[in-house]
This record gives C-alpha cells, structure tokens and sequence, in this order.
C-alpha cells in the first residue's frame, strides 16, 4: 500500500501532561483524511509534529516514506499548510502575499507566476490580487490563507480547521477547491469542528480525544458505532416534563432530551418515527413550531463513545 | 530565492509604519527639537569664555607647559577657551564664591586638581583640558630627564617630544579644529540611537521567521527554505533600510539645519553603519533570546537604546564624563556610547585611533550578539499545545 503519512506510537508530553498518546495511523495516497476532536483533544499538537514544529520524545513520523526532521527541506518542498490563524502579511496585496510564500517554495518566476494565478482562481479572488488583506471580509481573508498555503502545488496538504468563521458562499466555494484538491492527486489532512463538513469531503475520519484515537474509518463506518438510527427533533415552547417519561417509553425509543426548547427524541430503528411522532403530539394534543427527522451524525458517535459533544 | 526574500523583507519593512516612524521620522524630529533647543545655546557659549583661576606655587613654575597651555588657550583670539587669572588660592577660594570663576586649579605632588562648585558643561571642558595638558606635560618632563644627561642638541629633544606625543594615545586636544562645539554631543548621540533603532527592525524581522511567534512564523517554518536564508535576507534588507535611516538624519542635519558635521563626515557616516550592524544584531539577539511578544521586546529595544544615549550624554552632555570618571564599565559595555566617544574622537584627538578602536569595538559587540543569537535560533522549537 502506498502511504503518504506513516505515524507509529507517536507520544507527545508537555511535562507530565501527554497532549498525544501512542498515536499511530497511516493516510493513503490520494485521500482527504478528517482529524475531529474537541478543544485539547490533541489534532493540532498531531500536526505541529508532523511538520516538525514540535519535538516528541516517543514514535516515529514518516512522510513520503521518509523520517520527518525539522531539516527535510525535500520533504517540505512537497507540503503545503493553511494554519487555522491566518498567516498573511498585512504589508503585502493578495497577489503579493501569495508570491511570497509561493517563491519559498518555488525559484522560478514565470512558473511561480502560473501557479499564483492557477491559486487565485481557486479560491476565486482574482479580482481581488491587488487588495490588501485589510480591505477584505474574513472569507475571502480565509481564501487568500488557503491560495498561500497550496500555489506551490503540493502533494500533501494540512488544512486545518480553514472554513472557520466564513460565510456559506466562502464556504462552499473552499470545500469545492478542496476536492479539486484531491481530485488533482494530493494527499489532504484535514482538521475541523463541523462533523457535516467532515461528513461530506473526508474518505476517512480518525476521531481524537485527550491524545488518543477513539474511533477511525469512513464516515458511514462511523456512524454505525451509534447505537441509534435517527433523531426526531421538535420545536416546543412550555413543554411540560411529565411527557418526557411517557415519550421514553415509546416503541424504538432509546432516548428523550428537552433542553432550550427543543426536544430530542432518539431511536434506535428507524422506520416511520417521524410519522408515529407526530401522531403522538396531536393525541395528546401537544402544540410544536417546527418537526424534523436526521439521521444521527458523527457527533452522535462522539457522544456515544465519550459521553460528550464534540464542541465542548 | 534570496533575491526573492530581500525584496519581500524590505517590503514589509518599508510597509511598517510604526518601524519606519521609529527608525526613519523619529531621530529627525529628534534632531529638530535638539535644533531648536541647543542652536542658541550653543552659539551663546560659543561666546561665553571660562573663566577660571590657576593657583600660582612652586610646582606651576616648574611646569612650564602646563601653564603656558593655559596662557595660550586664554589669550585673547577668536578661539579663546579660557580668561585665566593666576593667583593664590585664597583669592581664587574668594572668586569662586562669588562666582567670578567655574573653577580653580591647584598644582601639587599628585599632579593637577580641580576645585569647582558645580557640575556643568563648563566644568566638564575644563575637566578634559586639564586631563590632556597633564598626560602631555608628563611626557614632554619625562622626555626632556631623559635626555638632559645625555650629548643631544635641543633639535634631538623636539624631535623626540613628536615622536613620543604621535605614537602615544594621548593627543593635545585641538581646539581650534574644524569643530570642537561640544553641543554636538547631543547630535553624535543621535546619530548613535538611529543606528541603534535598527533593533527595531531586527526584532521584526526575526519575528517574521519565528514559529512561535506569529501565524506567519509558523508558516515560513513549515516551508524547504532554510532559516539561515531567511534570516540572512531579512538582516541585508533592514540594513538598507538602516543605510537610508542614517543617510536621511545626515542630509537633514547637515543640509537642513545646517549641523556641521566637520571635514570628517565620511567617517561619521561609517561609524553610524558599523553602528546600525550593532543595533540590528541587538535586535536580533533580543528577538532571539527572549521569549516575550513582539511589542515588549521593542520596548525593550527603545528603551535600552534611550538609556544608552541618555548614559552617553545625549540629554545631558557632562553625564558621559561622571559615568566614564565613576562607572567607566557602564559605557565599555554601552554600543551607544561606543559610537558617540568614537564621533568625539574625530574631533577631539589628532590621530584616529580611538576612532578605530571604537570601530572594532562595535564589530566586537556585532558579532557576539549574532553568534549568541544563531546558537539560541538553531535550538529553538515551536511549543505550544
């Protein structure tokens, strides 16, 4: 098989604290592979020391099948990052700012020129190239970190959490260039809090908590972890608890939450709830603003496994 | 690549507006204020003689050079420094109470002492006078003992009084060279803090290269260009930054406000960039050895460089003379008072060895701090969970 990322027993400490413990996974050529996890969980800490931003004591790195040293130069040469915070200069214009990094990586100036106009329409700011970073709005700031990041073309990418704060349209418009991404043949690390993004352009999804895996494969793998099979969720004002125990008894029913109006039910078929629910709120003559089924997601997963959700 | 990162650097730096203020703007509002403050001053003291009172005993008649210095510097031309009284030191006790004299000098066994009331400008001149009409009288006396008992004709004693005054340090100071004002110490100092403000610009650029320093830092780091090129590029491009810095404050001082700088100007000059190499290494040493943000380290930078010329006697001219007298390591450390002493020396002495010495110094102090700083930056990590 052929790995772009090899991580074996890989154990990171910050003096007694193990911020990553005996971490090992391997990600195929060619795939985007999803790193989720709370705050703290350890996902950046696992990609500052696969840049070899970070010394660790314990486990070995290997990129492109070769051991990663802060001195790789050639390893490097074939990775690019989009750092959650955004790193641009402010001194700089869009075109400039992705000259600059381009031209760290890239010695040639009329083929550094292709590639920073190939990045510009990427991420769609091509009209943008002569703006300062100042004059624009957070998505497209978010663009032009992402352009930075991946004008040298690079086999491998880590982009981490890139679609935070960003407006749909940014998003969107991010999310395609990352399958295009992919699509051309690079290998992408991608790290976020949004299970659906994760859902939606991750071929696997490792999950972390406090520096270790606790679930890994692809999404629908994922989800089958989850003892349920879908949620009915309504919208109700002044829900009065005594319905709570009598909704827990219900066929299929697994689980029932009402908290800030809104209440959870959870089962663990899913045939016809949604149907049978609503039947149930007429009968008892029980008044909601707004009723929909889901099927459960990844962060139901989390809460499975750990007991809480994965924003927290 | 390195073409490519000395362009962008200087970008970035020419960008900064707060950098540019401080290391461009700054010393020249700087320099127009001393203008302004010490223009008048200056021309005032300019006419203002010292006068001072030579207490008359046994050892001042013995010491003929020492007292027809005085009498030379006192007579009465357009560079007349002092109006010399010769008397006894009752009467010279009287006229200092009175404040008819700054000061009185007494011969004795141990050599000339000074007796003032004051510490001021006045007293600092008189101070560096004595202490160069001394040393050269020590020679030419023990020139002269050396060669009463030999055959050698008053030609051969002369000849011998040169020699031994070219290749000492010591040096009669010149008071009527091209430029003696000692209001420029205030300017010399300026010119010291504008080559030191290049710290300013080192702290940036190291910063700019730095993981954990800033987002951009971090991406740099993760990029196949070596951080020796990195830093390289930044120090050559805050360098002409600090060339254009230095050679601003000198067409504005000189040209503008009309700052005579003496016929040594192209050594002024230079002693200003050797001085900026010192500054951007500061800077660079700061930037690397402490883990602080970047605007503490600046100000660690501005106010160490103030303190620097503050102690060289940018705001007040006779405290470089109380720190050299008291504290003499205080300024063998202080690169500003290295450039300033070196400026003074080029109109103060008649050979340049000070000069060079300060020169070197400054190369000295360079090369350390880079050393110390390449050894902290290669075992830096970024480290942060």
């Amino acid at each position: 098989m052929n790995y772009v990322i090899e991580v074996e027993h890989l154990t990171k400490k910050y003096k007694s604290f193990k911020a990553i413990d005996d971490l090992s996974f391997k990600v195929k050529k060619g795939e985007i592979l999803g790193l989720l996890g709370p705050n703290g969980s350890g996902k950046s800490t696992t990609i500052n020391c696969l840049l070899a931003l970070l010394n660790f004591k314990q486990g070995h790195i290997k990129i492109f099948g070769k051991e990663m040293k802060q001195d790789a130069y050639d390893i490097k040469q074939d990775i690019g990052v989009v750092f959650q915070d955004v790193a641009v200069f402010d001194e700089l214009t869009v075109y400039e700012n992705i000259d600059y990094f381009g031209g760290l990586y890239i010695k040639d100036k009329n083929l550094r020129k292709t590639y920073i106009n190939e990045a510009l329409d990427l991420v769609s700011l091509k009209d943008f190239a002569k703006f300062y970073p100042k004059q624009l709005s957070g998505g497209l700031i978010r663009r032009l970190n992402i352009a930075c990041g991946i004008v040298h073309k690079p086999k491998l990418i880590f982009l981490d959490e890139p679609t935070v704060a960003v407006d749909p349209q940014s998003r969107n418009n991010i999310l395609n260039g990352i399958r295009k991404l992919r699509d051309d043949g690079a290998t992408i690390i991608y790290t976020t809090h949004y299970m659906e993004e994760a859902e939606m352009i991750c071929d696997n999804i490792v999950i972390l908590d406090k520096g270790n895996i606790i679930a890994e494969g692809s999404s629908d793998e994922l989800k089958k972890l989850a003892k349920i099979e879908e949620k009915v969720i309504v919208e109700i004002m002044n829900f009065d608890d005594k319905y709570l125990k009598m909704i827990g008894k219900l066929k299929n029913v697994v689980d029932v939450t009402y908290a800030s109006s809104i209440l959870t039910v959870k089962y663990n078929k899913g045939q016809n709830n949604l149907v049978t629910f609503i039947e149930y709120l007429k009968e008892n003559k029980i008044e909601y603003f707004k009723i929909y089924s889901e099927r459960p997601t990844l962060n139901d997963v989390f809460l499975e496994i750990t007991g809480k959700e994965l924003r927290d | 690549m390195f073409k490519h990162n000395i362009i962008y650097s200087f970008k970035l730096l020419i960008k900064n507006k707060v950098l540019i203020f401080w290391t461009l703007f700054f010393p020249l509002i700087l320099a127009t204020f001393f203008h302004l403050a010490f223009s008048n001053i200056s021309d005032s003291e300019k006419l203002n003689i010292i006068d001072i009172a030579i207490i008359e005993n046994e050892l001042l008649d013995n010491n003929s050079y020492f007292k027809e210095s005085f009498v030379y510097l006192s007579s009465s031309n357009e560079n007349q420094l002092f109006d010399t009284i010769f008397t006894t030191e009752e009467d010279a006790k009287e006229l200092l109470t009175n404040n008819e004299i700054v000061g009185y000098i007494v011969l004795n066994g141990d050599g000339p002492s000074l007796v003032v009331k004051n510490s001021d400008i006045n007293t600092t001149i008189l101070k560096y006078v004595i202490e160069e009409i001394n040393q050269n009288s020590i020679i030419i006396n023990n020139t002269l003992e050396s060669s009463v008992n030999q055959n050698t004709t008053i030609n051969d004693i002369s000849n011998q009084i040169i020699s031994y005054l070219s290749s000492s340090n010591i040096s009669i100071t010149d008071q009527s060279s091209d430029n003696v004002d000692y209001m420029m110490l205030p300017f010399y100092s300026l010119v010291a803090m504008t080559a030191l403000y290049g710290g300013i610009l080192g702290v940036a650029m190291i910063n700019y290269f730095l993981a954990n320093m800033s987002s951009v830092g971090k991406r740099v780091s993760v990029s196949p260009t070596k951080k020796s090129i990195l830093i390289l590029s930044g120090v050559i491009a805050s360098y002409i930054i600090q060339l254009l810095g230095i050679s601003l404050l000198m067409f504005y001082t000189s040209v503008i406000l009309n700052i005579n700088y003496g016929s040594n100007v192209f050594l002024v000059f230079l002693l200003g960039l050797v001085g900026s190499l010192a500054g951007l290494s500061f800077g660079i040493a700061v930037s690397s050895l402490f883990k602080v943000n970047e605007d503490t380290k600046t100000g660690i930078i501005i106010s160490v460089t103030m303190l620097g010329c503050f102690l060289s006697g940018m705001m007040i001219s006779s405290l470089k003379y109380i720190i050299d007298k008291y504290i003499p390591i205080v300024n063998l450390f202080n690169p500003a008072s290295m450039i300033t002493d070196g400026l003074y020396s080029l109109y103060c002495y008649d050979n340049f060895n000070k000069y060079w010495f300060d020169i070197m110094s400054l190369l000295i102090f360079s090369l350390l701090l880079i050393l110390l700083s390449i050894t902290s930056l290669r075992r830096q990590k970024y480290d942060s969970i």
